[in-house]
């Protein structure tokens, strides 16, 4: 059976185009060492929206974010609960991460 | 000659760091000392010395008690059971997180008990013992075997996925509604337990991954711990008297991680 993570990289390699790119500002978030914090903050409940660089931890429902745009495929970290991820296209035609172990 | 590696530079994008690399950060003491730093310094005994304690009603302060109590034993647990793991912990990485996590449970029995001689009771550790639930002591004493018989993956399981996802979702449901001492409390406690699911259930899917035989065992230690920790939960949520939805939220946010290994 193919591997639905290896699928799922083979399609962000299809993608065409440049991403956009993000400045990312610490937002207070304090889980993890000053340096690392601008890479995470904290989902502020309904009414809350990811950006295009984010995606939820679905393991501490902390929110990731990156320098770039999020494409499935891409691998990201949740420091403060030391996940490793994978972003995935659900059927609704969003993006969310997985676990990666 | 090996070049020297600056360790202190801010990454550009951390989300490009190599895996092992990223195992040997998060799981550092240095990694844990920085980032409990920023979430503690100024509490004491975890929470602001100037957050306001009104007194409660006589009702709400003997069930936070016995709330508190039953936390204590779950908090006792974790603390042996950590400390006990570091000796078989496959690895220096996971010695090394594990150390991390008994001083992080230390810390959540002596927030606990602190919190309970604020509340005025004399004796909090004759209290934990006149009010512990049946079921969590039964689960605290499973989980001890697991340990004491070296099984590192059923007492990672026992205790840093099913124990912890369980603290994890009650103490952050009950810190909602709780008086703002013990609020601010649980909170920071909820953020020490992030790493402590994240460490369970990566550690264990992982070993999964690589060795699918280990799942029938694993699995046979779900089925005997689950009515423990269901009836833990149900007895928790009854004390702090969260509404009917929000029993079923909470033991869905606890299956979540145990799904999510492969475990229905």
């Amino acid at each position: 059976m193919a591997d639905p993570l290896e699928n799922e990289a083979e399609e962000a390699v299809r993608e065409d185009g440049a991403r956009q790119r993000f400045i990312l500002e610490d937002t207070g978030f304090d889980e993890v060492p000053k340096k690392y914090r601008r890479f995470y903050r904290k989902w502020a409940g309904p009414g809350d929206s990811l950006a295009p660089n984010e995606v939820i931890c679905p393991v501490c429902k902390v929110v990731i974010r990156s320098t770039r745009e999020l494409r499935p495929g891409d691998r990201v970290y949740c420091m403060p609960c030391m996940s490793r991820l994978v972003v995935v296209r659900t059927p609704a035609g969003t993006l969310e991460a997985r676990v990666a172990y | 000659m090996i070049a020297p590696r600056n360790t202190h530079a801010t990454p550009a994008e951390i989300h490009d760091l190599d895996p092992q690399a990223f195992l040997e950060e998060v799981q550092s003491f240095e990694f844990w000392f920085q980032a409990v730093e920023g979430y503690l310094s100024g509490l004491t005994y975890g929470h602001k010395p100037e957050t306001a304690d009104p007194p409660l009603a006589e009702l709400d302060r003997d069930r936070l008690i016995t709330v508190l109590c039953n936390y204590c034993v779950g908090e006792t647990a974790a603390l042996e059971g950590a400390s006990g793991l570091i000796a078989i912990a496959p690895n220096r990485l996971a010695k090394v997180f594990l150390s991390t996590q008994a001083v992080d449970e230390g810390r959540h029995l002596e927030v606990l008990l602190h919190r309970m001689r604020d509340l005025g009771v004399a004796d909090p550790d004759l209290e934990v013992e006149r009010r512990a639930s049946r079921s969590l002591l039964l689960f605290k004493r499973r989980l001890l075997e697991l340990v004491a018989s070296k099984d590192w993956e059923a007492a990672i399981f026992a205790q840093n996925v099913i124990l912890e996802a369980l603290e994890f979702a009650v103490f952050h449901s009950h810190a909602q509604t709780a008086d703002p001492v013990t609020r601010e409390v649980l909170l920071g406690i909820v953020k020490d337990e992030r790493r402590h699911i994240g460490f369970g259930e990566n550690e264990l899917g992982r070993r999964l991954a690589s060795a699918p035989h280990m799942r029938a065992r694993i699995g046979q230690v779900k089925k005997e711990l689950d009515h423990l920790v269901l009836d833990t939960l149900e007895e928790t949520m009854q004390h702090i008297g969260l509404p009917r939805d929000e029993h079923d939220r909470l033991g869905r946010s606890y299956l979540e991680s145990v799904e999510r290994l492969g475990f229905v």
